[in-house]
């Protein structure tokens, strides 16, 4: 039973499953790929939901463009048509979303809300129209719901890998002005781009891989290939380039994975299985990222625990405090700071006093600047080198020297 | 106005005239004129609300202007906008953006990278450098959500400094800020005078006018005073600009920040 699913699944992952399969895996790689990355800059701009407004508003013109063409030729099912159709009424649905958000007190998400709902009932109907209606190829409409790859045409599959390779070029293209807007608008402005234009062309890239993605994963699924891939990619890194290439990576990660395994058996929904590849991707980088994953939070704060300890117990030993925690004792001890009988070693003493030197330089700066210090994270557990400008440390250096009393 | 005959207006780094901006009915700058004069380090000064940001941001076009004119160095704002750099103030971004400080430092090269191109270590060094003129090179690599209100204020300077820039212009530098840090901007700024740059800023801090700037524009929504710091810079003035809400010793201090330090010691 296993075998006759994994045999079929390796012959595709090696592009060794006709040239349609391959054909449709390719496009659905570079879809993933520039979701993935229209996706980050999106998410960048804190406007995530719209691309599902933008999505499900595509529905009611591909349900037109099907009608049309249906009562025109007798056959509704030219793909350039359907995705022409479902490009004006998404592009229609972004238009009502960003009216509503600057002519009235709406907030953007209950503009999305309001939007996204009519305009994906207003198909439903249709298509409830179009399957009374007495036409060839209404069962096809269903796949632009969940995505369906399995009996595309070869003509449709170089289709949609020009275009997302042409989206994906155009994304590159605009990724230093699409970064500036994301992080200060304003400060875009000054530099002399015209921040609204620069938004209008990231919306409207998402509207084309919105569009173009249609067939590959459905209208429902295609937020989850420009939303979770740039979410993913978010854990590993913190420098946005990197993190629109990791997004890029996994969205391809995952339109190969899905379309691959939707091809094992006819009558797998691609959309789902894109999905929950990228799910996959997204769940491993939750547990194991270095930076944010989970397991790294818990290391990091046993090591910050340990810190904690062992600073205490270095200032204990400083001003000749006893200590009785057990934690900090085998802290200092493993670090060669104490012997087994506790007393310092002269490692210990040296390491003591440089830690209540520092003490004091950060109680200083506690004191000179209380605004400041209850800003920062963690103060007097980090090297007060690492953690202030020279000029600062140097200053309340000399400071110091001039307190009386201070043993240097 | 014609600003092609106007030598005062060609030679500005920034020369509004009738400036207007409005939210809602109610207008937050009124018929501004002012003139910036080279290589001067000028002070916009008035109360909360006063529409000094709000000046900035329509000269600069980020905020709509309802009425007037703005030109920097005698042509309009979009053809110039190489010739200015903006420190915004600190609020205006989200710290929490997957950004290094090397990362927020690089945007300032936005416009001497073509799409093609990769950041180059020509660029970095340029980077680094800015960053080292304001003490934070250490902390190149450092998140920016990492960082305190004084640092992430130095790594804007750093960013405005790396464009190169005939004029800096700075929404409250100084705000929320140590005073290691405000001593380091403040050197900086000086030093750019001292090359011949032309800084305008938008100051809050009364007693340290005199000390910093040589300039002054006191508005509140309409110009109330500007030039010569020891000529604008007057009790009269004040008063006009803060409506009567300073009192005499205050004014006193601002006014002779010299003689009030003498009686003190």
């Amino acid at each position: 039973m296993l075998t006759t699913w994994l045999e079929p699944w390796g012959r595709a992952l090696l592009f060794g499953a006709g040239y349609n399969t391959s054909l449709v895996t390719l496009g659905a790689m570079i879809l993933g790929a520039s979701a993935g990355m229209i996706g980050s800059f999106i998410l960048l701009r804190k406007r995530s939901l719209v691309s599902d407004a933008v999505s499900h508003a595509t529905l009611p013109g591909l349900t037109l463009a099907f009608i049309l063409m249906a009562t025109l030729w007798g056959d509704g099912r030219w793909l350039p048509g359907l995705l022409i159709g479902a490009a004006a009424s998404a592009a229609f649905g972004l238009w009502a979303v960003q009216t509503i958000r600057d002519r009235t007190r709406l907030g953007e998400d209950a503009a999305i809300g309001a939007i996204l709902s009519t305009l994906f009932g207003f198909g439903v109907v249709l298509i409830t129209a179009i399957q009374s209606m007495n036409v060839g190829g209404q069962a096809g409409l269903t796949g632009y719901l969940v995505g369906a790859t399995a009996g595309m045409l070869a003509s449709e599959a170089t289709l949609i890998t020009a275009c997302a390779l042409l989206l994906l070029v155009a994304v590159f293209v605009m990724r230093r002005a699409f970064l500036l807007v994301c992080f200060d608008a304003d400060y875009a402005t000054t530099r002399g781009l015209n921040a609204r234009h620069i938004d209008l062309i990231m919306l409207m890239l998402l509207l084309a891989v919105v569009v173009i993605g249609l067939k590959v994963t459905g209208l429902i699924l295609i937020v989850a290939l420009t939303i979770i891939p740039p979410v993913t990619g978010r854990f590993w890194t913190d420098r946005p380039l990197r993190m629109v290439a990791i997004a890029a990576l996994c969205g391809a990660l995952a339109g190969y994975l899905g379309v691959t395994l939707s091809s094992v058996r006819s009558g797998l929904p691609t959309g789902p299985l894109i999905v929950l590849a990228a799910f996959l991707l997204f769940a491993v980088s939750l547990l194991f990222s270095p930076r944010r994953g989970i397991v790294a939070t818990l290391a990091a704060h046993q090591r910050f625990k340990r810190r904690v300890h062992l600073r205490q117990g270095l200032l204990a030993l400083a001003r000749d405090d006893a200590i009785y925690d057990d934690l900090t004792l085998r802290v200092l001890r493993r670090r060669g700071y104490i012997r087994r009988d506790g007393v310092a070693t002269p490692l210990g003493a040296s390491a003591a006093r440089d830690a209540e030197h520092e003490e004091r330089l950060w109680a200083l700066y506690r004191n000179r600047y209380p605004d400041e210090a209850a800003q920062l994270d963690h103060q007097g557990l980090v090297p007060i080198n690492s953690a202030l400008p020279p000029d600062t440390v140097i200053t309340l250096e000399s400071d110091l020297q001039r307190i009386p009393g201070s043993v240097q | 106005m014609n600003a092609a005959l106007d030598p005062e207006i060609a030679a500005s780094p920034l020369a509004v005239h009738g400036l207007t901006v409005s939210y809602g009915r109610k207008p937050a700058v009124y018929s501004v004129d002012f003139v910036t004069p080279p290589g001067s380090m000028t002070a916009i000064i008035g109360p909360n609300g006063a529409g000094k940001s709000t000046l900035l941001k329509a000269a600069l076009g980020i905020t709509r202007r309802l009425s007037g004119d703005v030109r920097v160095f005698g042509k309009p704002y979009a053809e110039q906008s190489r010739h200015v750099a903006y420190v915004p103030q600190r609020s205006s971004v989200d710290w929490d953006f997957p950004a290094t400080v090397l990362d927020v430092v690089m945007m300032g090269l936005y416009r001497d990278l073509r799409w093609w191109q990769l950041t180059r270590r020509r660029h970095r060094e340029q980077a680094m450098q800015s960053l080292s003129r304001v003490g934070m090179e250490a902390f190149a690599e450092r998140q920016i959500g990492q960082l305190s209100g004084g640092q992430q204020q130095r790594v804007f300077l750093a960013r405005a400094l790396v464009q190169d820039a005939e004029l800096m212009i700075l929404d409250e530098p100084f705000a929320g800020v140590d005073a290691a840090t405000e001593k380091a901007i403040v050197e900086v700024l000086k030093s750019l005078k001292a090359r011949g740059k032309t800084l305008l800023c938008v100051h809050h801090d009364l007693a340290t006018v005199r000390d910093y700037f040589d300039h002054v524009l006191l508005i509140n929504v309409r110009r109330v005073a500007a030039g010569r710091v020891d000529q604008a810079f007057t009790s009269a003035a004040l008063q006009e600009a803060y409506g009567g809400r300073l009192s005499d010793v205050q004014l006193a201090r601002i006014i002779c920040p010299a003689a009030h330090l003498t009686q003190r010691a």
